[in-house]
């Protein structure tokens, strides 16, 4: 007996030590590119086709590009579960190596901000965290590019309104939200824009123990008879949010999420039903661009992906905004190594390289990814880029395009991002204002 | 052999009740000391600092706060979530409202907060018993985290429901906020949660904890032997809750630097009810032992399969981090139902006795 352990102990010794060598030599010339991710959990139904694009587009490019100018790109997964106590672990385990955080929750990066300036480390936060992230000014080493919740939620009224805001004068909008600062950002600038155009706002909380079973939220707005209702979901409480729509027979074409409310998965359970249901967003599935066929090609078809096929993952938004989110990472990582001229960066030259995102129209066709992703560039000053977005519609199988590129009402917005970006930096004084940035 | 007691002779009441009849506890107790204080601040990296270090401290304070209401009063409650919020969202007004406050005040002051709205919550105590009481304070569990949400005066009206952490300095060092230094936050913690542990000790040892524990054992008896009731089931609501309260200042500022209401749902807790239970009801060292078995293993084991190599998807190594704890846990209570206190104090028996097993 004792024989048979000391054998199992020195074999499993000897499989162990290449493994580690293997791990030191790959990590030569390696970025260090961690992800928060959520795979399990209350949110792993949205969390898994985000994080497996995010990982293909890096699997890809190192696949068939031997990574960015000879180095290669090491995403590695640090899962939270959407839990704000093991998002403080990773980000704490992360930050010696890594030189990016990427929260992937509203309540996460509410820890993460303030560190961010005295740990010199970027937050990426594509399409969530604070609106007012878009400050750059203040928010020196935060980027939410390429739309921020209150773009999203402009471009929502615009869309329903057809363009013409005073239209609404009267009508009733409710606004189902998960109760959790993800779902409360774009509150303030609803209420402003209610003052302003005369229509009245409803907002109706779901709480995290009911986002699955929401008849009393949907009681209420059978009562009230919204002109529309807005979702903020996340989750299960998309899912959930749109079964009791159908169940209430409330009228789909009345129905409007917001980009993280609109997984194929969750619309598949109603199909038909949930035909009219509408989504903004600022990225849309392309799987005939080049991209998606190359990852196609170096990861799904190569057996390398985690992706679910029978479900026909691959054609979901949501995997591909995954592939996007990837894809401006690693347009900062290019930027900032032709700016500092070197392969290997560090986290302060890709808080660089992020500052200067281009998506331009020929940027944009050649990395490949043609009507995914409209035209945005970042700045110094301007940390979202408002790429604006589309409207996607359920046709009953999938998200069609359903309306043209929508655009933010910048004169609305801008106002209050800079009320709320210095209330923020006196609320955490002293905090650090970029002197630097002359825009 | 190392506990060898012969030689050790008690020759005064005050010495056979002394804190440590056995010298070699002290001893032990001695080298833990010098372990927290000295050897861990100097090796510990920042990572073991804000995910082992600093949690494990403040969630067996935490877990202290309940013992002394559930192990030592027999009062259970499920409230502990809400009462650590209480005690931090009043931290939070009293060093918004007044920011030139030493945080250490600021602190001990929001304890009273929280001991008020235990004490509140407790009077139902009066009349009911056992499960009944537990869905009473589950009641305040509900109602206090509802009001963290809808009274925006709590959060300064902040647009995003949550509250801040401010930079805060004392005596010229940064001591919570985001520019606070790790091992700064962590000896300020430790200091707190030493000062706390001696007094819950020393009242557990004495005169209240022992009226309390007649309480807990059978409340009519102590009732016929003139031990007020009411007085003392409520004392035990005041000191529990505030030293929840403390644990819950101490977990927002020191450790989380923000925090929006649902941080304090109840799988907070349950967290803590659960240390509390493994560690041992009705033990002060079991809340530590308990806290180290619940918060800092599962970070330690996933540390593991990387630091083997061996190539594991951290989902992965997330779900074979919850059975184990949890096959753990169940492990632990099949061996000592009495939980982990009680299993030391059994080895300790052995350790004296040995090497003349009975």
């Amino acid at each position: 007996m004792r024989n048979l352990i000391k054998t199992t102990l020195l074999s499993a010794a000897i499989a162990a030590a290449p493994l580690a060598l293997a791990g030191a030599a790959w990590a030569q010339d390696t970025l260090s590119l961690p992800n928060l991710s959520y795979r399990t959990g209350p949110f792993a139904a949205t969390g898994i086709p985000l994080m497996n694009g995010q990982r293909d587009y890096m699997l890809m490019l190192n696949e068939r590009d031997g990574g960015v100018n000879g180095v290669l790109l090491g995403y590695e997964e640090c899962e939270t579960g959407y839990n704000t106590e093991k998002g403080v672990e990773c980000y704490e385990k992360t930050k010696a190596t890594g030189i990016v955080t990427q929260p992937w929750s509203t309540g996460i990066t509410l820890q993460v901000l303030p560190k961010s300036n005295v740990d010199k480390i970027p937050i990426l936060a594509p399409g969530y965290g604070f609106s007012a992230m878009q400050d750059g000014k203040t928010f020196q080493w935060a980027y939410n590019p390429p739309a921020s919740y209150w773009d999203g939620a402009s471009m929502i009224l615009q869309n329903i309104s057809g363009g013409n805001l005073d239209s609404l004068k009267g009508k009733k909008i409710a606004f189902l939200h998960l109760d959790h600062p993800f779902g409360k950002e774009p509150i303030p600038l609803f209420q402003a824009m209610a003052e302003k155009h005369g229509f009245s706002f409803l907002p109706i909380p779901v709480g995290l123990s009911e986002m699955q079973n929401q008849s009393a939220q949907w009681l209420q707005i059978r009562r009230e008879k919204p002109d529309f209702v807005v979702m903020w979901g996340w989750g299960a409480m998309n899912a959930g949010a749109i079964t009791e729509a159908v169940k209430t027979k409330y009228p789909m074409n009345q129905f409007v999420g917001i980009w993280w409310s609109s997984l194929d998965g969750d619309l598949k359970l109603v199909g038909e039903e949930g035909k009219g249901y509408r989504s903004i967003s600022w990225s849309f599935p392309n799987s005939q661009s080049p991209v998606m066929q190359d990852v196609k090609k170096y990861v799904v078809d190569a057996g390398k992906s985690m992706i679910n096929k029978d479900a026909g993952e691959f054609e979901w938004v949501f995997y591909q905004r995954g592939i996007l989110i990837s894809a401006m990472l690693v347009e900062g990582i290019k930027a900032a190594q032709a700016n500092f001229n070197t392969k290997v960066i560090n986290a302060e030259q890709l808080r660089w390289g992020l500052e200067n995102l281009k998506f331009d129209d020929a940027s944009i066709k050649s990395l490949g990814l043609e009507g995914m992703i409209p035209p945005f560039s970042t700045s110094c000053a301007n940390h979202t880029g408002h790429s604006g977005g589309w409207m996607l519609e359920w046709d009953g199988s999938k998200f069609v395009k359903a309306s043209d590129l929508l655009q933010a009402d910048r004169a609305a917005i801008d106002p209050l991002v800079t009320s709320e970006a210095a209330k923020y930096a006196a609320a955490n004084a002293p905090w650090p204002v970029s002197t630097e940035c002359k825009m | 052999m190392l506990y060898r007691i012969a030689g050790q002779y008690k020759t005064s009441y005050a010495a056979d009740h002394a804190l440590f009849p056995v010298r070699q506890d002290a001893y032990l107790l001695g080298f833990i000391l010098v372990m927290a204080f000295v050897v861990f601040p100097m090796t510990a990296s920042e990572f073991a600092f804000r995910a082992l270090l600093i949690p494990v401290l403040i969630y067996s304070l935490a877990a202290l706060g309940l013992n002394i209401l559930t192990g030592y009063a027999g009062q259970l409650s499920l409230g502990t979530g809400a009462f650590m919020g209480v005690g931090a969202y009043a931290c939070y007004k009293i060093v918004t409202i007044f920011p030139e406050l030493n945080l250490v005040v600021a602190i001990a002051l929001s304890g009273f907060f929280s001991a008020a709205v235990g004490v509140a919550f407790g009077l139902p105590s009066l009349r009911i018993k056992g499960f009944y009481l537990a869905i009473a304070t589950l009641a305040a569990q509900f109602f206090l985290v509802w009001l963290f949400q809808k009274w925006s005066w709590l959060y300064n009206h902040s647009s995003s429901a949550a509250i801040q952490v401010p930079n805060i300095d004392m005596f010229g060092i940064t001591v919570a906020g985001p520019t606070a230094r790790a091992i700064t936050q962590y000896y300020f913690v430790l200091c707190v949660v030493c000062a706390v542990t001696i007094f819950a000790i020393n009242i557990t040892r004495g005169r209240i904890g022992r009226i309390w524990k007649s309480v807990r054992d059978m409340d009519i008896a102590a009732e016929l032997v003139g031990i007020n009731l009411m007085k003392a089931k409520l004392t035990a609501f005041f000191v529990s809750s505030y030293i929840v309260g403390v644990a819950g200042a101490l977990f927002v500022f020191l450790w989380r630097g923000a925090a929006e209401a649902n941080l304090f749902e109840i799988p907070l807790s349950f967290r803590v009810l659960f240390i509390a239970i493994i560690g041992g009801l009705g033990s002060i060292m079991g809340n530590y032992l308990g806290a180290i078995l619940i918060v800092a293993l599962p970070v330690v084991l996933s540390t593991v399969p990387a630091a083997l190599g061996v190539p594991i998807a951290s989902a992965t190594a997330e779900h074979l981090n919850i059975m184990i704890v949890g096959a753990l846990i169940i492990t632990f209570l099949i061996l000592e139902p009495h939980g982990l206190a009680q299993l030391w104090a059994t080895i300790r028996e052995k350790f004296i006795l040995w090497p003349f097993p009975h």
